[in-house]
């Protein structure tokens, strides 16, 4: 008898998909550019608890130079972000965070967030329950 | 205990050598795997394998743990795709998977998140789906015996659309759309995006004897389903959602839409065209406590060359409540988008 299990394993990276081009709001690719990630680490000096999207303000200090750079961070809707465990007070001025996310495509220093990590405890913020939803 | 595995192992190969045969001479065999997401295993996740040969449709659906098991699939060549879960997923599509008769092909299916992943646009879809799994009951019923279609719905998009026929004018505005990223759609400016029951978001139906109210996050809110006998009126303003009226079948409640103007974009980021001549009927079928089952079908003789139909089952979501979400708060789309 041949060989009765025949396994094939793939792998998202083998995978042809299609990523969906609208937000639950409006076009991701219209505003930012999935070709280009981006990783960010700085404080925070304001957060936009609004709708149709949140906004963090985060202070970057240049690596070489040092010099302070405000980037906008874009977010979901904070009913969104409510549903995974935020509130609108989670984040506080001088918290440092680490964004993962892409840049937008019309505006200097724009990202959106893909994820927000807390430097104090580590905790990747509403990421959905596996990854430590706070 | 060593001992006791080993003498099982014979009989085991025995049983599986006697699955293998039966399997083998009716030349049929299976795909099996585990459909997992970046946050774990997903849970009742729609699978399907179209036979390449015959274009025969199979489907199966995750369990808790996420496995899924396509059997009694003739042999040969399958394209398998699971569609996009809400906004949290991706849609999957793995084409030309082999099986053998009387054999068993892996497949695990690493599902990646959805649009671009954006914290808070997938709604924790995946988290609220997995939290309402088990809600189990009759569907409950109104005074007058109709089925209560009442709760907060957890929508869902069709796992297996079929691509539409669009007639060519309407067809060059669609891809004019697709190909700059969906960048004009209304819902990016706040308009009404979309008057089809096709966003995966919530919709909480509010069912009394003579209206049914729909309430959702996006413009405009609200729909008004009449229920209460009367008909279109003849000569309304077209409308961003049109005029709804229901009737029953059964314990099927169809709603006809008419009276549509022609701004909306059709079954979201689909974002299909359409004239004022848009006719949508929907089909709401409670068929036990916790879902919903969702039939579609749009016609329009000035984009489509025949009617478009999506088939969705929503999940209720009873913990959950409809937001307040006014877009025009702080919405700087147009500008970050560089449109204006």
């Amino acid at each position: 008898m041949r060989d009765a299990f025949l396994t094939i394993i793939f792998t998202a990276s083998a995978i042809a998909w299609v990523g969906s081009p609208a937000a639950a709001h409006h076009s991701f690719a219209a505003e930012f550019d999935i070709t280009k990630p981006v990783t960010l680490t700085g404080k925070v000096t304001k957060i936009e608890w609004t709708n149709p999207h949140a906004f963090l303000f985060i202070d970057v200090p240049d690596k070489q130079t040092g010099a302070v750079t405000n980037w906008e961070i874009e977010m979901g809707s904070p009913n969104g972000l409510t549903r995974l465990g935020w509130t609108r007070t989670l984040l506080k001025t001088g918290d440092e965070v680490t964004v993962e996310g892409s840049l937008g495509r019309n505006k200097a220093n724009l990202a959106n967030a893909r994820s927000v990590v807390m430097t104090a405890t580590g905790k990747k913020l509403g990421a959905g329950s596996s990854e430590g939803a706070q | 205990m060593t001992q006791n595995r080993m003498r099982r192992i014979p009989l085991v190969l025995l049983l599986l050598a006697c699955g293998l045969n039966s399997s083998a001479q009716t030349g049929t065999g299976r795909i099996r795997g585990t459909v997992t997401s970046p946050d774990g295993p997903v849970v009742a996740a729609p699978v399907r394998a179209k036979h390449q040969s015959s274009g025969r449709i199979f489907s199966a659906t995750s369990t808790n743990s996420g496995q899924f098991a396509l059997m009694d699939l003739p042999a040969g060549i399958y394209d398998v795709s699971v569609p996009e879960i809400g906004l949290a997923t991706a849609p999957f599509v793995q084409k030309n998977v082999n099986v053998e008769a009387g054999q068993t092909t892996s497949l695990n299916i690493a599902l990646v998140k959805g649009n671009h992943g954006v914290i808070g646009d997938d709604n924790a879809y995946l988290t609220i789906r997995r939290k309402y799994l088990n809600v189990r009951g009759v569907a409950p019923r109104l005074a007058d015996g109709r089925p209560d279609l009442s709760g907060v719905w957890n929508a869902n998009v069709d796992p297996n659309p079929e691509a539409p026929a669009l007639l060519p004018p309407a067809n060059e505005v669609w891809k004019k759309r697709l190909s700059t990223a969906l960048r004009d759609h209304p819902d990016g400016f706040c308009l009404p995006g979309d008057p089809t029951p096709t966003i995966a978001l919530f919709y909480k139906f509010v069912h009394t004897r003579g209206l049914l109210v729909l309430l959702f996050e996006h413009e405009p809110h609200y729909r008004q389903i009449f229920l209460d006998g009367r008909a279109h009126p003849p000569q309304a303003d077209p409308t961003w959602m049109g005029h709804s009226v229901g009737k029953w079948d059964g314990d099927t409640l169809v709603v006809d839409t008419t009276g549509f103007n022609d701004k909306s974009w059709l079954i979201f980021a689909t974002g299909l065209p359409h004239t004022e001549m848009l006719h949508m009927i929907e089909r709401y079928r409670r068929p036990d406590l916790g879902h919903l089952q969702v039939d579609l079908r749009l016609e329009d003789p000035g984009t489509f060359t025949k009617p478009v139909e999506r088939h969705m089952t929503w999940q209720l979501a009873p913990g959950e409540e409809i937001l307040e979400d006014i877009c025009t708060e702080n919405n700087k789309f147009p500008e970050y988008a560089g449109i204006k």
